[in-house]
């Protein structure tokens, strides 16, 4: 069999050299083959076609090693163009590409740039509201195939009848007040609401405090640009909803009051609800009817109140007990923490300042243990704890502990406090005065996409700041230079606050020739508009004596 | 002894241990013990050699790993995958060997090389226990792992919650959270989504900066949206349930006339040019045909009389 396998193999090589030289090779040896074949046609084979010789050769070449099938790749709807894209990268060398629009109307300077946001928004929201509000212009549909996206979207409420639908409908089109009167109409009218309706009403009612989503403090009339439909602007820090506060009584506690069966989802409504709008001590009187009714709590529950503990003791050593307490709570009743529980016990263990660094690394090896992958909140937190003063600053390693392990690493947001983190840890390296540090930080920040952790402009601006700051402070002046071209103005705008800095870093390397590169800079980023910069420029041009290249005299 | 295996057939993963061990240069055994330990970083060692029976004592596991040069290279990795687990007990033969010679040197020999041993094996386990997270100890979590609870069944992802409950009402202009749901798969929720989870959500979508850094991401959102044709192009792209339905149910329209139309005559005949007309039209549903010759045979019932009267109407 050997010398027929090994003609077989030969031919088998050479058929799959090339499909040209097949028909050749085959009226050259035809015979041959055939005759080579013969032996394999008492083996059972699937076809007499010419291919019959490979899978014989292949039978013999498994013997030898297993051929490993790779197998079928489905690609994703967007993965030409994700791979286009990671070929394009970012343009260093433009502004931002949200505001690639008009030239003359490209934001030169921070205001500027949220200035824009704000008009892009609003003019989407704008078009948006127009659509949804009349939407018998807008039925011709020319899409093919249909984008829903576009489509206008029901936005007032249809059903008008007292009926369970129709609480439903309001429900989910968030009307607060139209979904109690409603509830309150099915109430009186004697017909049982269901118990999941009921708790999502109650949910709507707890979210937004009984006040109409996305209104003013203020009630805003409806003809006034979209109340229901503020654009989230980009660049603004507080959040969009307005902070309330918990009235007493409000509806969602009279309507909690007349349940005849509470169950722990509604209290879980209202507790959420209660801490959310800052009624902390009526969140843990809630929690104290829900153990006396014997009910088990679930982990937003505790969520919930390990945030609000802080803030109904006044002592440091109480608040860590009462925490302590909540948790074996939740253990007895075998409630499994998720990772917002200990990110809250790391929040409100910031609060108990005495306590705090032995507890934080406990709690840290716990999440460990129970196998939860610390987020970025979770680090954020430990640094806040670790780094509360410029005294303990020093006494502590943990930043450059924390930067090893997260070497590498690509993140997604799973906490709103995520976005904190790398603010906070460029702040610790600007304290400590750690360049080494600065740049780790720096390249965790760019492996893939984390940088869309560094969160809105306005804390995107905070952490380059700092990072400028920083640079400007350690390290000389090309490697500050060849950053400012990185940065400066595709991420981030020049203020006064890194003018000065740079103005600093470029007089300890004695590089005044640069000043009239940086004067044009700021020139077109507004900033001579600050008569005290101007100032500090002209001091330092005035300083010395310049060559004739650099002071523009022929 | 141990040097003149080949090491270039061997799967190694345990990288820690210093090359110095693999010279000729005798050392005593103390010595070697004592750099090995001093070096020693705990690693899931999958090193499987030949190994010599001169060893005494040795508390290795009784399975004897097969010779490793007679095994291709795409076995062993397969292998590894599946002995990792099983040899993670056994500690690393340069460690047992330099035992062995270390307890040479005393007095009672079987005892301390034992003894030895079992300290090392000890000290691997309570690190690989450490490693892993030792679930033993904790005072506010009970032992579960998160994540094994056996009660989440219907667990819903966060895209499939922009697909279904599309946020009516409270226009998110500028916010796209479509493109982080599918990260979020640490974030699953176990019953339909409630308010709060939604919220919660939001939140987070807010939290990220989505906006695109080059004209590409933006075409990339804009397939998310469903603004854009998908690449490669596809020509089908939104006829999915067209593809389901067959050619012949399109063409072959006759049997609907089978039933409320009469066979012969005129109505027949203008029956049937629809039927060849409808058959040619691509731009209609299989529904929408058959809707067509529906609202016709309603159309010749009501004229019943009419056509009855021209003797048109033949049964």
């Amino acid at each position: 069999m050997v010398p027929s396998s090994q003609k077989a193999t030969r031919c088998c090589i050479k058929m799959a050299a090339s499909g040209r030289h097949v028909g050749q090779y085959f009226k050259r040896n035809g015979r041959l083959l055939t005759f080579n074949l013969e032996p394999s046609l008492s083996r059972r084979s699937f076809g007499w076609t010419s291919s019959r010789g490979q899978v014989a050769a292949d039978a013999n070449k498994e013997s030898d090693e297993n051929i490993i099938l790779p197998r079928k790749k489905t690609w994703s709807q967007v993965a030409v163009l994700e791979a286009l894209s990671s070929t394009v990268g970012r343009d260093p060398t433009m502004y931002n590409y949200r505001f690639q629009d008009d030239p003359f109307l490209s934001p030169r300077s921070f205001p500027e740039s949220k200035l824009f946001s704000k008009a892009q928004e609003s003019g989407k929201a704008a078009a948006k509201y127009f659509i949804d509000s009349h939407p018998k212009f807008f039925t011709k549909d020319f899409a093919e195939p249909h984008i829903p996206c576009l489509m206008p979207q029901t936005v007032s409420v249809r059903l008008e009848e007292v009926s369970e639908e129709a609480l439903k409908e309001r429900i989910s089109l968030r009307k607060v007040s139209a979904a109690t009167d409603m509830y309150d109409q099915l109430l009186q009218s004697g017909t049982n609401v269901s118990m999941e309706t009921t708790h999502d009403l109650l949910d709507l009612i707890c979210l937004y405090c009984d006040q109409e989503p996305g209104q003013e403090v203020e009630p805003q009339t409806e003809d006034v640009e979209p109340a229901e439909e503020r654009p989230r602007v980009r660049g603004r820090q507080n959040r969009e909803r307005p902070e309330f506060t918990w009235r007493e009584n409000n509806n969602a506690e009279r309507i909690f009051n007349l349940l005849p069966h509470r169950d722990t989802r509604c209290y879980s409504a209202l507790i959420r609800g209660t801490v959310k709008h800052k009624a902390y001590t009526k969140a843990f009187s809630l929690y104290t009817d829900l153990l006396n009714e014997r009910l088990t709590a679930d982990v937003h529950i505790f969520n919930a109140l390990i945030l609000a503990a802080p803030f109904v003791r006044e002592k440091y050593a109480e608040r860590w007990e009462l925490m302590e307490e909540l948790l074996t709570q939740m253990n007895q009743q075998s409630v499994q923490p998720s990772l917002l529980t200990f990110n809250n016990i790391l929040k409100s263990l910031r609060r108990c300042d005495s306590l705090a660094r032995s507890k934080s690394l406990q709690i840290l090896s716990e999440m460990k243990a129970v196998g939860l992958v610390p987020s970025l909140a979770t680090y954020n937190h430990v640094l806040g704890i670790f780094y509360k003063t410029s005294f303990t600053a020093k006494k502590t390693n943990i930043l450059q502990e924390i930067l090893s392990e997260l070497r590498g690493k690509q993140f997604t947001c799973q906490d709103p406090d995520d976005v904190h983190f790398f603010r906070t840890a460029m702040k610790i390296c600007l304290d400590i005065k750690d360049l080494e540090l600065g740049y780790e930080v720096q390249r965790l920040v760019e492996v893939g996409e984390n940088w869309r952790l560094l969160g809105n402009d306005s804390q995107s601006t905070g952490y380059y700041g700092v990072f400028f700051n920083l640079l400007c402070m350690m390290e000389n002046v090309d490697g500050v230079l060849k950053w400012y071209k990185h940065l400066v103005p595709s991420l981030f705008y020049l203020n006064s606050q890194a003018t000065r800095s740079l103005f600093q870093a470029l007089d300890t390397d004695s590089r005044l020739d640069l000043l009239p590169l940086i004067w044009k800079d700021m020139k077109s980023s507004g900033l001579d508009k600050f008569s005290d910069l101007v100032e500090d420029l002209l001091t330092l041009m005035a300083r010395e004596e310049h060559s004739p290249e650099v002071s523009g005299r022929s | 002894g141990e040097d003149t295996r080949p090491d270039q057939n061997q799967v190694q993963r345990d990288v820690s241990v210093p090359q110095k061990v693999h010279t000729k240069t005798p050392k005593s055994g103390k010595e070697g013990l004592l750099e090995l330990l001093s070096s020693i970083k705990v690693d899931i060692t999958t090193k499987r050699k030949p190994r010599h029976s001169t060893r005494p004592n040795s508390e290795k596991p009784s399975t004897k790993p097969k010779p490793v040069h007679l095994e291709s290279i795409s076995k062993m990795y397969r292998n590894a995958v599946v002995d990792a687990s099983t040899q993670s007990e056994t500690l690393d033969p340069k460690v047992v060997s330099a035992a062995s010679a270390a307890a040479a040197t005393l007095p009672n020999s079987n005892q301390a090389l034992n003894e030895l041993l079992k300290q090392l094996k000890e000290n691997e386990l309570v690190t690989e226990g450490q490693k892993r997270g030792n679930v033993n100890n904790l005072r506010y979590c009970s032992s579960r792992k998160i994540g094994t609870d056996p009660k989440r069944q219907n667990t819903r992802t966060v895209e499939q919650i922009h697909h279904d409950e599309g946020v009516p009402g409270y226009a998110q202009t500028g916010v796209r959270p479509e493109q982080d749901a599918p990260k979020h798969s640490a974030v699953m929720f176990s019953a339909p989504p409630t308010l709060w989870d939604i919220d919660f959500v939001q939140e987070l979508a807010t939290c990220v900066d989505h906006m695109p850094r080059n004209g590409l991401q933006e075409m990339i959102d804009w397939t998310k949206d469903g603004r854009m044709w998908r690449y490669p192009i596809d020509n089908e792209a939104g006829l999915e349930e067209e593809a389901n339905v067959p050619f012949h149910e399109h063409i072959f329209l006759d049997k609907h006339l089978e039933k409320g139309f009469p066979r012969q005559g005129p109505v027949r005949h203008f029956m049937e040019l629809v039927v060849v007309g409808l058959s040619k039209n691509p731009f209609l549903t299989v529904q929408q045909k058959k809707d067509h010759i529906d609202w016709f045979r309603d159309y010749f019932q009501q004229k019943k009389d009419v056509l009855k009267e021209a003797d048109v109407f033949l049964q």
